[in-house]
């Protein structure tokens, strides 16, 4: 089954008196299950398309449906909804709410969807960091903690939901390459173990080896998938 | 709670921010007691000082007098009299509203100077003794001499410094010795050569234009014990005695006015007083419909109440379970149910400039009130959208992982009314002990508007629970009104803004 179906997908960004062709027309789908990279030079488009399938910007044309739903027609109450349920996010930079500790960080999205009672989110959450290897960091904020571990905090809160997609906008770009083969290794470990989708941006081809598809975006446009 | 752990928190991340809203808040909160502590005092003492002092809760006026200043209306037209107030009494008691009915003679009055020098001129107020003691029981003090009992004449200090800056003459009750520290300023300066007087010579004025005069010797001095220089301007006589400077002479009149002590006084003084009783006959002056002009033989047979003579006010007090404004407005309807020609007012339109002084503080203390609510509302909201906009990366985030806008909303509010409650309480706290302090310190003024202000000789703010509750939700509507805009900043904050600063 297809968790992501995109179809003649095309974003414009205005620029000054001009427009940008973000993207050209993409169509994609992408199956659960999948570990997916986008990869493409700078500027070609693999953060827009990415922004796209996380359900934080809105097509210009074209479809993009999340598990059979096509996000186009949804307020931003019933979006937000979307994203808290069915998408983990694990930005570049930037990714942890800063005063809160690392086990409240992954916390987080549990609480708000409100489901679970507090034990049954602090067991689960702590099961997750002891995942990623931050057994011992329950209770550092994310000041205290270096750039691989903040990532791995992040993979922890985005999988904490049970997520159907994991997007995760080139993870490695700001890490040295020991940490980001370990973050790497990490996904590939959850996507086997959890069966979660994985979908990562990158544009060092060195990192595809972790991927099981790879798709290839050259100036808004697929050009091999 | 999620949301409060964050708000609480994010406070000491964010401190310099907390402390600016912080200070802001403390500031308004601390103003905004003591605005309304100097409002309420005011307000209070006021009360305590003009309607419990002088004019008690409404004034009533007959009902053709057009003009409502009757109070402190310099050099004004004489006010229209009340006739036959013995028969109207007993229809007032039974409004039901009246703890106290006063009526008092009002009139302007020249005080002639016998030392060839300039005239004074003072308002008589005509009372019976006895009934204002009874109304007014904690108005004045006596500082030397006698409160006068049922003839006589009291003159409060701030009404002898007025006469002495005028006419030279220092007025002091027979048999005792000047008091230097009741002297006025330039009573002060001359004294020991002090020009004194044991009596003093009034020419009243009256409607007619008839005049009349009439020698009074001084019983006692007297101090208000608040706004003592604007109530300094009425000198307290007996109302017989107050009828016959002002020219009226009715049945009643005269018959009050022949009591033992006025007899030898007619017998002691001067030519003045002999001529208006002995040879010349009565003027007709302001004879009520009953009244007729009689001959003096026939006065000591009469039995003519004192209260069937002619008055210009009547001063009243509720009864304790009557509120002011509620009273007042039943009172109206009541006086115009059952035609009794009288008219009520406030004090505040009784004393024309007076009054209007107090309504203007008032205006100008609430409007320093509002502005500062202006200020610290335009400093919160500027200080709070900023913060906002720093937080764009943790705020589009949080969007992204799936915080609705009421989560970021409902952040925001807490964060500002964590501060709120905390500053603006410690605000609030050191603006009670301020004013607790400034109350026990006991600033006194001899300043007239500076009086008005206090509500009072001495500056008492006051914060009662009314205050509080004012105060709060005063509080309350600035951190609300000062966190709309900044929240609409935050909650316009997508996930797209945290990405693309990526
Ligand atoms: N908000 C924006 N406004 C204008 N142009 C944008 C905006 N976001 C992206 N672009 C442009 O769209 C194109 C694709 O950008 P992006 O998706 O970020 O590429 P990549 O992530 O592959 O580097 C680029 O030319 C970029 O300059
Ligand atoms: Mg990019």
């Amino acid at each position: 089954m297809n968790i992501v179906e995109i179809n003649g997908l095309t974003k414009d960004y205005p620029l000054d008196k001009t427009i940008v062709h973000a993207l050209r027309g993409v169509d994609l789908k992408i199956a659960q299950g999948s570990l997916m990279s986008i990869i493409g030079p700078s500027g070609s488009g693999k953060t827009t398309l990415l922004n796209m399938i996380g359900c934080v910007d809105k097509a210009t044309a074209g479809t993009v449906k999340i598990g059979g739903v096509d996000i186009s027609g949804l307020s931003d109450r019933q979006i937000t909804d979307l994203r808290l349920h069915k998408v983990g996010f694990i930005f570049q930079t930037f990714n942890l709410i800063p005063v809160l500790n690392t086990l409240e960080n992954v916390e987080f999205p549990l609480l708000l969807m409100g489901k679970l009672s507090n034990a049954q989110i602090r067991a689960k959450a702590k099961k997750l960091l002891d995942a990623v290897g931050l057994g011992d960091y329950f209770n550092h904020r994310p000041g205290e903690l270096s750039g691989g571990q903040r990532q791995r905090v992040a993979i922890a809160r985005a999988l904490v939901t049970e997520p159907s997609i994991v997007l995760a906008d080139e993870p490695t770009a700001n890490l040295d390459s020991v940490t980001g083969a370990s973050i790497l290794n990490l996904m590939q470990s959850m996507n086997k173990e959890l069966g979660t989708t994985f979908i990562f941006s990158t544009h060092d081809p060195d990192v595809l080896q972790y991927a099981r598809s790879i798709v290839k975006i050259h100036d808004g446009r697929i050009v091999e998938a | 709670m999620l949301s409060i752990k964050i708000a609480w928190r994010n406070l000491f991340r964010h401190r310099g921010k907390s402390m600016v809203i912080g200070a802001i808040l403390f500031l308004g909160a601390f103003l905004l007691t003591l605005g309304n502590s100097v409002i309420s005092g005011m307000e209070k003492g006021l009360d305590k000082s003009v309607v419990g002092g002088f004019t008690g809760d409404v004034i009533l006026i007959s009902k053709e007098q057009q003009d409502p200043v009757v109070l402190l209306n310099m050099g004004g037209k004489p006010v229209k009299d009340i006739l036959r107030f013995d028969t109207l009494r007993p229809k007032l008691e039974s409004a039901g509203l009246f703890k106290n009915i006063l009526p008092v003679g009002k009139g302007f009055a020249l005080a002639l100077n016998e030392q060839d020098g300039v005239p004074g001129f003072a308002f008589l107020l005509g009372v019976n003794f006895r009934q204002w003691k009874e109304m007014f029981p904690e108005s004045m003090r006596i500082m030397q001499g006698n409160y006068p009992d049922s003839t006589g004449l009291l003159m409060s200090t701030g009404g002898l410094d007025q006469l002495y800056s005028t006419m030279g003459i220092w007025f002091q009750p027979k048999g005792f010795p000047i008091d230097t520290a009741l002297l006025g300023k330039d009573a002060k300066e001359a004294y020991p050569h002090l020009t004194m007087q044991n009596d003093i010579v009034f020419m009243g004025f009256n409607e007619a234009n008839s005049t009349s005069d009439i020698r009074l010797p001084l019983d006692g001095i007297s101090k208000f014990k608040a706004l003592n220089k604007i109530w300094g301007h009425f000198l307290f006589v007996d109302i017989a005695s107050y009828r016959r400077c002002m020219g009226y002479f009715s049945e009643a009149d005269q018959s009050a006015s022949l009591s033992a002590t006025q007899k030898s006084l007619l017998a002691s003084d001067n030519d003045n007083l002999d001529a208006l009783f002995g040879t010349e006959p009565p003027t007709p002056a302001a004879l009520g419909p009953d009244q007729t002009i009689i001959a003096p033989k026939q006065i000591l047979t009469t039995t003519l109440p004192e209260e069937a003579g002619a008055y210009q006010l009547v001063l009243t007090r509720f009864l304790p379970s009557v509120d002011r404004s509620q009273g007042l407005d039943s009172l109206q309807r009541f006086l115009e149910t059952s035609g009794i020609p009288l008219q009520a007012v406030t004090w505040q339109k009784a004393s024309g400039v007076v009054g209007s002084m107090t309504i203007i503080i008032k205006i100008a203390l609430n409007v320093f009130v509002f502005l500062l609510f202006f200020v610290a509302i335009i400093i919160i909201v500027n200080t709070l959208s900023m913060a906002a906009m720093e937080r764009t990366s943790e705020i589009g985030m949080m969007r992204a992982v799936g915080a609705q806008k009421s989560f970021i909303t409902k952040m925001f509010l807490l964060e500002t009314g964590f501060l709120s409650v905390v500053f603006g309480g410690l605000g609030i706290l050191i603006g009670v002990a301020t004013v607790l302090v400034v109350r026990w310190w006991g600033l006194t003024t001899e300043n007239d508007i500076l009086q008005l202000l206090y509500g009072g000789d001495t500056f008492k703010p006051l914060f009662g629970i009314a205050d509080l509750i004012l105060t709060v939700i005063q509080l309350t509507l600035v951190t609300f009104l000062a966190s709309i805009y900044p929240v609409r900043v935050a909650k316009s904050i997508t996930p797209l803004d945290a990405i693309s600063r990526d």
